[in-house]
């Protein structure tokens, strides 16, 4: 071992009692920041898979379009197919999905119930893998092909012009179902169904109003059949979050070839008979995009920025959201100003711990004063007495960074052994898990190491620039 | 092999000030001197005479205010600190009144420490530290702690420990005054032992004028001066009465 090393190692051994609370301390910290950090990543991790069930990596929408309208009002996107076609094509790799978009409120009316809001998300059951509902699904089914995705018939359908500027009113569908028509099947989250339990069970039938977009003022009400409850892992979203099959909205809205009779009542609108619709499968609402996995995943919010951005270079006209911007959307910052607590709280501590490295090694560069004064008279350069101190900063980062490491294993092996969970709305539990990346451990090693060599590097110096006469003289009569 | 110089140590006019809460302090006043190879130079004087100065400015550990010391021939204020450092490293040994080892190492562990600082292999350094603590008989002590030792070994395992790089010189500081007389004499034969043996250069820093009777040249220093300096055709043997 070189002997700089060796000294230091001694001198880390002989003072372990000041060193020892120092390397506690700073392990503690480096353990609190691992939990809080693994803790974090998994909600975001968490939060990421279930924000990705409404917007995949980044969802493309009409330039009027606004975050908001991702819960289901927003209108059509015209050319959904063409644009994702050319996604697909532009880009190698990408998946695109087409979603057609609804807001329903259900429960009105029912006794003892209030009424309740849910955004309704069209899937294509044949290509569900940006939202894999199927593997989510806890209670009843996924689609079937012989689902009455169809009710083969057009809904009645009603549009009366607005008088002036005013817009048109349309309202399509009757809300009662006619006979032999089976009503349309519907996946719900089993928040909701803890919301409202006498309203929304597998195999109930319920009556949905539909805002169909928003800006046209387009209502239809249809009478749904709840054929199986999910669980994305965000309690909040399986509240509100509700999937359809995506022909199904399509019929609902009247993406296709309505073919049929008009009547027209002068003053009063256009009647639409019963006729069947030929659904058109390249019209949606939202163009959802899933990029290929990065090669890695140290920063999946920079890798969704880098997706939208190139997407956004393909249709500039158009809006691009990420699931980041919906995170922030109803999250608010929230994940942001967490991270920043823990880092502050961690960077306080740490400064603390830095100080006091700093304040130990001052001391004990004063009692081993007359050391560092002999070993100058046997050859030894500045250089050599500077690393004694430096290797003394070193051992007691890599010791604190280490034992902060496996203390936050520990802790979390027994959190996951006890199975601890917390509650969220309706008696809904997340369980609390950890996602430890190696971005994570590299930081919980480095930052005591570089924190505590730099807090040696000044006594070091000082230690090192001692005259060695001076040194000699002054210091412990006894070593 | 290297050069024989003689005189292994040259002062010429050094003087050194010291500046001491703003009060010129007058340590060495232009001091000439000469000393050969294989000497036993006693330099003794009262407290505050200037003695330590003048060993340290001849170890290299301090720098006169003016004059040159040359040490094998070489003007060392003419040289880096760099180079300062592995000339103290290996021409040169200290012995302290206060032995100075370190605590936490053994016996061993603190011969060899020179030997290591200046780069050597660890085998031969403890092979040579092993054969000087057989010498200074103390070799029984090896694996020891120093500080368990008595001041009377400590100071043994610290002249083993100036021997360890083959030093041309040794500057001892008071190498007794923290011993009692039995020990003392001990350190003083095991010194002229030395002297003799290895043809080493020692120069020893004493208040105790007894010390003087073991050298073969005795220095008196005064307010900073020689002001005898006495040159003695036989060694007496050091009698304690």
């Amino acid at each position: 071992m070189d002997i700089s090393r060796h000294l230091a190692w001694g001198e880390v051994k002989e003072h372990k009692r000041i060193y020892g609370i120092i390397i506690v301390v700073i392990s503690l910290t480096m353990t609190s920041f691992m939990l809080e950090n693994a803790y974090l990543n998994y909600m975001m991790q968490v939060v990421n898979d279930t924000t990705k069930i409404i917007t995949a990596d980044v969802i493309i929408a009409n330039s009027d379009y606004t975050i908001r309208d991702l819960y289901g009002t927003g209108c059509e996107l015209r050319n959904a197919g063409e644009i994702a076609d050319r996604i697909e094509r532009e880009l190698p790799g990408y998946e695109t999905s087409i979603r057609v978009t609804a807001q329903g409120t259900y429960g009105i009316g029912a006794a003892g119930e209030g009424a309740d809001a849910c955004s309704i998300q069209g899937i294509d059951p044949l290509d569900d893998s940006i939202s894999d509902i199927r593997s989510k699904i806890v209670e009843g089914r996924f689609f079937k092909e012989d689902d009455p995705i169809l009710r083969g018939h057009t809904p009645f359908y009603i549009k009366i012009r607005g008088p002036g500027s005013l817009p048109d009113f349309t309202y399509g569908t009757g809300q009662r179902l006619l006979k032999n028509e089976k009503p349309y099947p519907i996946i719900v989250g089993a928040t909701a169904a803890k919301l409202h339990p006498s309203l929304i069970k597998v195999g109930k039938t319920l009556d949905l109003t539909i805002s169909m977009s928003g800006r046209e003022t387009s209502y239809a009400g249809i009478t749904v059949k709840i054929i199986g409850l999910y669980e994305s892992g965000t309690p909040t979203l399986d509240a509100i979050v509700w999937f359809m099959h995506v022909d199904s909205l399509r019929e609902i809205k009247g993406y296709g070839n309505i073919t049929g009779r008009d009547w027209y009542i002068p003053g009063v609108g256009t009647f639409r008979g019963f006729n069947p619709i030929e659904i058109d499968r390249k019209r949606g609402d939202v163009v959802l995009v899933k990029a290929p996995e990065p090669f890695y995943q140290l920063d999946p919010i920079g890798y969704s920025e880098e997706v939208k951005k190139k997407i956004c270079s393909i249709v500039p006209n158009l809006k691009v959201f990420s699931w980041h911007d919906f995170l922030v959307y109803i999250a608010g910052s929230m994940q942001d100003v967490v991270t920043l607590m823990v880092w502050g709280s961690m960077a306080v501590t740490l400064f603390l711990c830095g100080a006091t490295i700093k304040y130990v090694m001052d001391s004990i560069i004063l009692r081993k004063t007359r050391e560092i004064g002999s070993l100058k008279a046997f050859g030894a350069r500045d250089r050599l007495i500077f690393k004694i101190f430096l290797y003394q900063g070193l051992f007691i980062g890599i010791i604190a960074g280490v034992v902060g490491i496996i203390v936050s294993v520990i802790v979390m092996n027994l959190v996951s052994w006890y199975g601890l969970s917390m509650e969220f709305i309706a008696g809904t539990q997340l369980d609390i898990g950890f996602i430890v990346n190696w971005i994570t451990i590299l930081v919980a090693l480095l930052l005591p190491i570089i924190l505590s060599v730099l807090a040696a590097a000044f006594p070091a110096k000082k230690a090192a620039g001692l005259s060695p006469v001076e040194a000699l003289r002054k210091g412990e009569l006894s070593l | 092999m290297s050069k024989s110089y003689d005189p292994i140590i040259r002062l010429e006019h050094v003087s050194k000030v010291y500046n001491e809460y703003g009060t010129k302090v007058l340590a060495l006043d232009d001091i000439s001197l000469e000393i050969s190879r294989g000497e036993f130079v006693s330099i003794v004087g009262p407290s505050g005479c200037g003695k330590s100065t003048m060993l340290h400015c001849m170890g290299l550990l301090d720098r006169p205010s003016s004059g040159t010391i040359y040490i094998e021939g070489k003007d060392t204020s003419k040289i880096s600190g760099k180079e300062i450092a592995l000339f103290r490293g290996y021409r040169l040994g200290f012995v302290f009144q206060n032995y100075n080892l370190i605590p936490r190492l053994t016996v061993l562990e603190n011969v060899m420490l020179p030997g290591l600082i200046m780069g050597k292999n660890k085998k031969d350094v403890e092979h040579r530290a092993y054969t000087l603590l057989r010498e200074t008989g103390i070799s029984h002590r090896a694996d020891h702690r120093g500080i368990h030792l008595s001041g009377g070994e400590q100071q043994k395992v610290a002249i083993a420990r100036a021997l360890i790089n083959n030093p041309v010189i040794v500057l001892a500081d008071e190498p007794t005054g923290a011993l009692d007389t039995k020990n003392s004499l001990d350190i003083m034969n095991l010194l002229s032992k030395i002297n003799r043996e290895k043809r080493v250069t020692f120069i020893v820093v004493s208040h105790d004028n007894n010390i003087s009777r073991y050298g073969n040249r005795k220095i008196l220093l005064k307010d900073g001066k020689i002001t005898e300096d006495i040159k003695k055709k036989n060694r007496r043997k050091y009698e304690h009465t």
